[in-house]
């Protein structure tokens, strides 16, 4: 008895306590996400960081470079989606053709996550030129997905607003949060302008930076990401598989 | 259609700048750069440079029919993003510059290959204060074919103290001066100015004559070159600032000042022939006995370096282009210097410098950019000639040489930097020279860098440890604006 009373006491002390620390870790979590971090970001605004790789001179830093573009489309529904993957899949002869002509990229998907049209690639050489190319090549294709992306109406026909275009689609590319911690320190200085000598850094405000950039920048790609083989450009692997470049 | 455009649409020549469409071809030029130091002062100093009022050098513009008589000296003008903004131009009329000249040169550094030692924060006063600089006149004097450095420099003088007379409101920041130290040739001793687009609105017309045998290069649209008009892309046009008169027959310009290590590449072509004296391959590249075919009484040593520099060239340095003369810079029947292309079996390597910059109709991998990378240089030596002298030690105090070069496109992003970034220092083309730079211009590292020699027979030698010949000294973006719209920021208010 005294034992499975001391046995239900104790069970009893748990979820007591469980549900206590439960409630004081809810209680921080809102605190921190809800009134914290905009308190911080009011502090200390920052702004949203580029996105797409990180500028480079080294030859195998500027092959196998990844865009990850996420544009939220216009009709967040189960129908607004549907016509995303019409727009796709009603293309998708073209657009891989017109990959084929670019010839610089190694591999281009479409995914839709939640509310938006993804396109995820990897491809050679400066992001500019890969989007001017592909907008020389089958703008058309393009201008159909973007017109259903919110503030797409903007930049298409994209052959006729092609500079405005590479903007816009160098917006949707995701901030490659680099492998190297400090390197976000590094970005934000750039970002303000600040040519001031850096590396004077206090590592223990990494995180606060972090969520200060996460806090503006909801979409990142985490580290430049695993290779399996060194930098090749596209064409370099197509001549090496005789398949044509 | 625009009022600046006549009534079919066709080209007003003279609302263009005329260093644009064609050169000058003079004997010398002064690069000033400036700074507006009162607006209201320097927009009447632009209205008066339309008709050379008030002593203000008067603007030299593109004309159907290139001018009799030639002016004294030419002048032109060019505007940084800066530049526009210290004049006055309204916020909506800037936004619709591209990202690229809004950015600046500085800010591209990375995109360039202008790092390291080309770095911005190395670049020479007044580069190394990139927002300072607003505008850069240029001033052109003398004949290639008379010159006579006293008279041009006296010229050259005046027409600066015209420009920066303190009532203006400019304020000189640097000056940079360049001349033609031996016709057409350059440091490095290569011919030079050979190959530049040509347009049906001007070369139709009068000088195609510096083609006698044409070239196999189609016709550059106006929209190459010029806002406002066809590009090289079907259907695609470049946006064109408004409003239309600031806009239209407007181009950007990439002013780079490009200094050459003549001594450390005659070296390095020593270098090179030695290491070919002792590969047996060599052999192929240039058959024993031959070498007198490179030329008169050369050793085979002398011979191989000036392989070495044919091949990082893609031309001899006569300017006869290996495409068509793999063997002799002296073909027993001549060949033409701009009539060409590369087949599969051209021995121009895919590497060589011109072939990297201008692939013409070779196979490349962006199969949609043969032509559309093109660019109008307008460029010139600066420092003494050197010449080559194996037995003389290398002087400390070699004086300073390079070029001031102007590379001239309709957009930035699309030609000069496109050009830059994937051709030039990345080798994206191809996937043979992927990975290698430009072995004339390239951002060469001495620890990576590659060359490759094609042998006859599809072999190649390849060479290594590059050094950086060329290292960027400064630089600017430039808008070179039409002669309405230097009208239109001479109006401006505020």
């Amino acid at each position: 008895m005294s034992r499975n009373g001391t046995s239900g006491g104790t069970s009893s002390a748990t979820s007591d306590k469980s549900l206590r620390d439960r409630f004081v870790a809810w209680l921080k979590m809102f605190f921190a996400a809800k009134i914290l971090v905009p308190f911080w970001a009011l502090l200390t605004p920052v702004k949203k960081l580029e996105g797409g790789p990180r500028p480079s001179v080294q030859p195998g830093d500027n092959v196998q470079r990844m865009m990850n573009l996420i544009m939220p489309l216009k009709d967040k529904s189960a129908i607004g989606r549907a016509k995303a993957a019409l727009a796709i899949a009603q293309n998708k002869d073209e657009i891989y053709a017109g990959l084929d002509n670019v010839g610089t990229v190694h591999f281009a998907r479409f995914v839709i996550v939640d509310d938006n049209i993804c396109m995820f690639s990897v491809y050679d050489g400066d992001f500019t030129n890969y989007i001017r190319d592909f907008i020389v090549t089958i703008g058309s294709v393009f201008d159909a997905v973007v017109e259903l992306v919110e503030g797409g109406e903007k930049v298409i026909p994209s052959a006729e607003n092609v500079e405005k275009f590479i903007d816009w689609v160098h917006d949707h590319d995701a901030y490659q949060v680099s492998d190297v911690a400090t390197d976000i320190l590094r970005d934000q200085e750039q970002a303000n302008g600040d040519a001031g000598p850096g590396g004077n850094d206090d590592l223990r405000l990494l995180p606060r930076s972090l969520i200060l950039q996460l806090n503006v920048n909801t979409n990142v790609s985490l580290g430049s990401g695993y290779r399996a083989y060194p930098g090749y450009s596209a064409a370099q692997v197509r001549q090496q598989f005789g398949v044509g470049w | 259609m625009n009022d600046q455009n006549d009534q079919n649409g066709k080209l007003n020549h003279a609302d263009v700048q005329g260093n644009i469409l064609r050169g000058y071809r003079r004997q010398r030029v002064r690069y000033l750069m400036l700074k507006v130091a009162g607006a209201t002062a320097a927009r009447r100093w632009l209205t008066a440079s339309l008709t050379g009022a008030d002593g203000v050098p008067q603007i030299t513009t593109e004309s159907e029919k290139r001018w009799g008589s030639k002016p004294e000296t030419c002048f032109n003008i060019g505007l940084t993003y800066e530049g526009l903004r210290a004049l006055g131009t309204p916020a909506a009329s800037l936004a619709d510059f591209p990202t690229e000249f809004i950015e600046g040169m500085t800010k591209r550094a990375a995109k360039l290959g202008d790092v390291g030692p080309s770095g911005p924060e190395n670049w020479e006063k007044p580069f190394d204060k990139p927002a300072q600089i607003h505008l850069i006149a240029s001033i052109y004097a003398g004949d290639c074919k008379k010159p006579d450095a006293a008279g041009e420099i006296a010229q050259l003088d005046a027409v600066q103290r015209a420009v920066v007379d303190g009532k203006w409101g400019m304020s000189l920041l640097g000056t940079r001066d360049g001349w033609c130290f031996n016709k057409d040739y350059v440091h490095f001793n290569y011919a030079d100015n050979i190959s530049q687009p040509k347009f049906e609105e001007i070369h139709t017309t009068d000088d195609y004559g510096d083609y006698p045998d044409g070239d196999s290069q189609p016709m550059a649209p106006l929209g190459t070159v010029l806002l406002g008009y066809e590009t090289n892309f079907e259907g695609l046009k470049w946006r064109v600032p408004r409003p239309p008169q600031l806009g239209y027959n407007g181009s950007f310009n990439a002013f780079r000042v490009l200094e050459q290590d003549v001594v450390c590449f005659e070296e390095y072509l020593t270098t090179a022939a030695d290491y070919l004296l002792h590969d047996p391959k060599a052999n192929l590249l240039l058959p024993p006995g031959t070498e007198s075919n490179i030329g008169e009484g050369l050793s085979r040593r002398d011979a191989l370096r000036e392989v070495v520099a044919a091949n990082m060239c893609g031309r001899w340095r006569n300017g006869v282009p290996l495409a068509l003369s793999p063997d002799t810079p002296s073909p027993s029947k001549p060949v033409s210097k701009t009539n060409f292309d590369y087949d599969g079996d051209s021995r121009c390597p895919y590497g060589a410098h011109i072939r990297r910059c201008n692939p013409r109709g070779a196979q490349i991998v962006q199969r949609v950019a043969n032509h559309s990378r093109r660019l109008v240089r307008r460029g010139m030596p600066y420092g003494p000639a050197y010449v080559y002298d194996p037995a003389k030690p290398r002087d400390p105090n070699e004086p300073k040489r390079g070029l001031l070069g102007n590379f001239i496109g309709a957009n930035l992003g699309a030609q000069f930097e496109a050009m830059s970034c994937d051709w030039l220092n990345l080798g994206l083309q191809d996937p043979r020279v992927t990975g290698s730079n430009d072995p004339l211009l390239g951002a060469n590292d001495p620890v990576t860098s590659w060359f490759d020699l094609p042998l006859p027979g599809g072999d190649k030698i390849r060479l290594r440890k590059l050094p950086r010949f060329v290292t960027t000294k400064g630089g600017a973006y430039t808008f070179l604006p039409s002669i309405s719209a230097i009208g239109y920021l001479g109006s401006l208010s505020g």
